[in-house]
């Protein structure tokens, strides 16, 4: 898995290749928690580029959209792959984030 | 095991959980599984895995994970076992996945919930002193693979 993170004026931008499971996620969930906090506006978690996500992955999601709330920012998934709304949907979470296309 | 049963041992280290669904893949493919069925056992039997290493064996990557992989007419069958601290039966149990209220979504606790929700039969045996094991079975119908018909 591969992580940048890039900022623009309003957004912070996560972008992530590769796998999402057990031995990445915690590397994803340090940056998501880092950023979310400090981001002027907001986070976008960009999933383009994601072959695989796990429950790990899924709850590192869970867990930034709980602390965007908590700080007052937003939180979106941006242009997420196939195989990560095909997870969000079993877990029936794919309501619960906004989504927008790249 | 069968004969034609396919038996795997990995080292509980989780860089190593991507040869485990690459091979879970490659073999689901023999029967021609349509890739949506595919992907969610693949999911399935990860999360099995990935619960084994976390709660199981408690993150030691040195343990032993051990798949069965078998195939008959009417099923397949994938069990994952360990011999790790046996989990409380309570976190094995069914539970429906159903959409969260806003206050109620928690990180985690989603893996068992996708195994259940994946498979047609799950059944988990928690050893009494120490080790778990889980067997899946996905009923082959015609509506999960390539190339059969209805």
């Amino acid at each position: 898995m591969r992580i940048e993170t890039t900022k623009t004026a309003d957004e912070t931008i996560i972008a992530i290749e590769g796998d999402i499971d057990l031995y990445s996620s915690p590397e994803l969930r340090t940056a998501v928690l880092k950023a979310v906090p400090k981001a002027t506006a907001g986070v976008g978690i960009h999933l383009g580029g994601v072959s695989y996500m796990d429950s790990s992955g899924v709850a590192t999601l869970v867990e930034g959209l709980r602390s965007a709330k908590e700080n007052g920012k937003t939180f979106v998934l941006v242009a997420p792959s196939i195989s990560v709304m095909k997870v969000l949907e079993l877990a029936r979470l794919d309501s619960i984030f906004e989504v927008r296309p790249a | 095991m069968r004969s034609d049963d396919i038996g795997l041992q990995v080292s509980s280290d989780p860089r190593l959980l991507g040869v485990i669904r690459g091979v879970i893949q490659v073999w689901l493919d023999v029967f021609g599984l349509v890739p949506d069925r595919r992907h969610e056992v693949v999911l399935a039997v990860d999360e099995a895995c990935s619960n084994a290493i976390r709660h199981a064996y408690k993150g030691r990557t040195d343990e032993a994970v051990e798949l069965v992989l078998s195939a008959t007419e009417k099923w397949i069958e994938i069990t994952v076992s360990d011999q790790g601290t046996p989990c409380p039966s309570e976190c094995s149990e069914y539970r429906p996945l159903v959409k969260p209220a806003e206050h109620e979504l928690v990180p985690g606790g989603l893996g068992v919930k996708l195994i259940h929700e994946v498979f047609d039969e799950v059944r988990f045996c928690p050893g009494t002193t120490n080790g778990n094991c889980v067997t899946m079975r996905l009923r082959r119908t015609a509506k999960h693979e390539v190339g059969s018909e209805d």
